[in-house]
């Protein structure tokens, strides 16, 4: 018995290995050049411990405050749309008595489209002079929108695209839960005289807080690590009115080559998104023990 | 009899020297580099390298060796550069590198300097110097050529050029404008909203509004930094002339450009041209070759090039934004004797007629006085020629790229109205004198501007 309890801890230890490797190692040398100055020079890469150098940059940094305050923003509205509409289109399709696998199909689509194409097509689509939501506002006798021009719009403009991006994967999360609900407790509330309005209220969403939460999670830690879209249609402009952490990282790490102070943000990058999930796993706790 | 066959044989040999001398002279016209290994080049899918494809098309049926071309798109290039000077061994033997990150790969010791591949290189004279971008004094950390070893040659040289609409000029009774206020007075009277712009150039953040205001700001004799090949890294950019161009910059797309001049990227500006939607442009001399291919462009034949117009001085201002090539350190010997093969016979005159043929921008003087000068088809190499006796490369610096970060978001911040001139160049000049400071540079800046 000792022995199979014994085989048992050691047959894990590849993964944790491979584990180690693969998530350890590379968070370890995230932490150590944190505190470093990385230099090269005669083709070769030079590490000089600077430990608070890189830190002291984050707070001299103007950028990563608006940064902050757009990420959040960002974050904040786009997911809850992308949960209201995702939720509301799941009810509605599973209310569908016919076509009901036409419409799920279709709806997923913009899910499917890489973040590349979305962030072309939509840049498209926004242009001022020839973009198809500024002809059919001409056309229909209004002012034309500067979308992606405007400090007080584009941001908009960027949630949109991501709400548009997104709320399928919301929906097809919801659908599913919404058609594994029993047909047998639609029934039961009927004949309890239950309105439509009542069933939703007490029956459905209910027996679907489970799913809401996890399409919760995944869709807010997706939209913390947004970074095409916004690149490609803005790149953080005009001004800072778009520039989200990743976008600000970005630029830091691949494109002024600072890698330390890079490794600073990336740091602060997964603490934040840590504490979310540790925040949520709380909140996710009490939510799913309410009855 | 005997002199009769003499003659006879004279005549016979002017004959065949006269139907085979145009042959030779284009087999002179490109280099005999002979049997090489197959190299690897790194490039970008820029709106150039159509052309440069078909070069290498000719180079691989001319010599029988063989290139292949990994085609990177833009915001890939640098990191997939930077991954292939750091392993053992480079997957490319010859790079193009944006002018601006060469710095980085010259200091960094990641390219071989073209003389210790072969000591016999040597640059033609013909080869314009795009600023010395090619060389690197390590002493100095500066490139130039007074001291410094040539690590690059210059595949493609862009520099900005205005474009104008000649048929609307003539019907408006304009002449094309010779300074920058004379371009906004023109563009201020061909402005009408929406239905047409007088003049587009770029304002959106980073790199576009930074290069392109750039030229209005050497136009008006300000320099960034003072003399950084000297040491003297005391920033200059808040300066009354500073602020004189920065507000005209403001002026020229405020009154003359569409509402979304705060993020006009180049896309954008080369799309209003070819609609014919703008009356004038500032814009690389690389878009050319779209703006005369009916599929992309509903102005062919109607717009002129002329080098970029002075500041109220008299000077004229453009700024360099070329790519160079570049052989990695970590190559094998045989594959960067191939690279620089193949570079040699790329920098001929033959082999820059044909890249200027298929649509590119040659690097050599003597294209540009050749008879491909009087085809309309290349009507702005005039204009090209005179812009390379004043274009210059800028922020030239290890810092460069962090610099340029400053003045893409204070540039634009001034644009879109959300601070002063004066205050945006203040805070820039505060920001980039305390980069200096902090990488142990001689710095200063000038005294604040009102704001």
């Amino acid at each position: 018995m000792l022995l199979n309890r014994s085989f048992r801890y050691w047959s894990l230890l590849p993964a944790l290995l491979l584990f180690a490797a693969l998530t350890l190692y590379p968070l370890l040398n995230l932490v150590r050049m944190s505190v470093s100055t990385v230099a090269f020079a005669n083709g070769a890469e030079t590490w000089t411990f600077t430990p608070l150098r890189n830190f002291a940059a984050l707070l001299e940094d103007d950028v990563v405050r608006p940064a902050v305050v757009n990420t959040l923003v960002f974050v904040g509205v786009s997911v809850a749309i992308e949960m209201f509409l995702g939720t509301a289109l799941a009810i509605a399709v599973a209310g569908l008595s016919r076509a009901k696998r036409l419409v799920r199909t279709v709806a997923i689509l913009p899910i499917l489209v890489p973040p590349v194409a979305i962030g072309s097509m939509w840049k498209l689509m926004y242009n001022y002079d020839f973009g198809i939501f500024n002809q059919a506002f001409v056309a229909l006798g209004a002012m034309p929108v500067n979308w992606l021009g405007s400090t007080s719009v584009a941001l908009w403009s960027v949630i949109a695209v991501d709400v548009w991006h997104w709320v399928p994967f919301v929906f097809l999360i919801l659908f599913a839960a919404v058609e594994g609900i029993s047909p047998d407790l639609f029934e039961a509330a009927h004949v309890d005289g239950a309105t439509r309005r009542q069933t939703l209220r007490f029956v459905v969403l209910p027996l679907l807080r489970p799913a809401i939460v996890v399409a919760f999670l995944f869709r807010a830690i997706l939209a913390f690590k947004v970074f095409d879209e916004v690149f490609l249609l803005t790149a953080g402009g005009p001004g800072t009115s778009t520039e989200l952490v990743n976008l600000h990282l970005y630029k830091v790490f691949f494109e002024q080559n600072r890698l330390g102070y890079g490794a600073v943000l990336s740091l602060a990058v997964i603490a934040a998104i840590v504490a979310f999930l540790l925040v949520s796993r709380r909140v996710a706790l009490a939510v799913a023990s309410q009855k | 009899m005997t002199a009769n066959l003499w003659h006879v044989r004279i005549l016979l040999a002017a004959i065949a020297f006269v139907a085979t001398a145009p042959a030779l002279a284009q087999q002179k016209a490109f280099a005999d580099v002979g049997k090489q290994p197959d190299i690897t080049v790194l490039i970008g899918s820029t709106p150039w390298y159509p052309a440069f494809e078909k070069v290498v098309g000719l180079y691989e049926q001319q010599t029988g060796n063989h290139v292949k071309l990994d085609v990177t798109p833009f915001g890939n290039i640098l990191e997939k550069a930077r991954n292939a000077v750091r392993t053992g061994q480079s997957p490319y033997d010859l790079m193009t590198l944006d002018t601006q990150w060469t710095i980085e790969f010259y200091e960094g010791g990641f390219v071989s300097p073209l003389a210790d591949v072969d000591p016999a290189f040597a640059m033609p004279k013909e080869v314009f110097h795009y600023g010395d971008s090619g060389y690197w004094n390590a002493q100095k950390r500066w490139r130039t050529a007074d001291g410094g070893k040539l690590m690059a040659y210059t595949v493609l040289g862009n520099v900005q050029l205005l474009y104008y609409r000649d048929d609307v000029l003539k019907q408006a009774g304009l002449a094309v404008p010779k300074t920058w206020s004379d371009v906004l007075a023109s563009c201020t009277k061909l402005a009408k909203p929406p239905s047409s712009y007088g003049f587009v150039a770029r304002g959106e953040k980073g790199n576009g509004i930074r290069y392109d205001w750039q030229s209005v700001m050497l136009a008006e004799g300000v320099q960034v930094v003072k003399d950084p090949e000297a040491g003297d890294f005391t920033v200059t950019i808040n300066s009354p002339q500073a602020k004189k161009a920065l507000d005209l910059y403001v002026d020229l797309l405020k009154r003359c450009g569409p509402p979304n001049y705060g993020s006009l990227g180049q896309g954008d500006v080369i799309q209003l041209l070819a609609t014919g939607k703008a009356a004038l442009g500032d814009v690389v001399t690389a878009a050319f070759a779209s703006f005369e291919d009916p599929n992309k462009s509903a102005v062919v034949g109607k717009l002129q090039t002329a080098p970029l117009p002075a500041g109220a001085g008299g000077a004229h201002g453009a700024v360099i934004g070329n790519w160079n090539a570049v052989i990695p350190k970590n190559a094998s010997d045989a594959q960067k004797k191939a690279a620089l093969a193949f570079s040699r016979w790329f920098l001929t005159f033959g082999a820059q007629r044909a890249f200027a043929e298929a649509g590119g921008i040659p690097n050599r003087s003597d294209v540009y006085t050749s008879d491909l000068a009087k085809n309309p088809k290349y009507r702005w190499m005039p204009a090209y020629l005179e812009t390379q006796k004043f274009a210059r490369q800028e922020l030239g610096y290890a810092e460069g790229a962090q610099v340029e970060q400053i003045l893409g978001l204070r540039l634009n911040q001034a644009l879109i109205g959300e601070m002063s001139s004066g205050k945006a160049l203040n805070t820039a000049g505060q920001e980039i004198e305390a980069l200096f400071k902090k990488n142990g540079r001689r710095t200063g800046v000038l005294p604040p501007l009102p704001e």
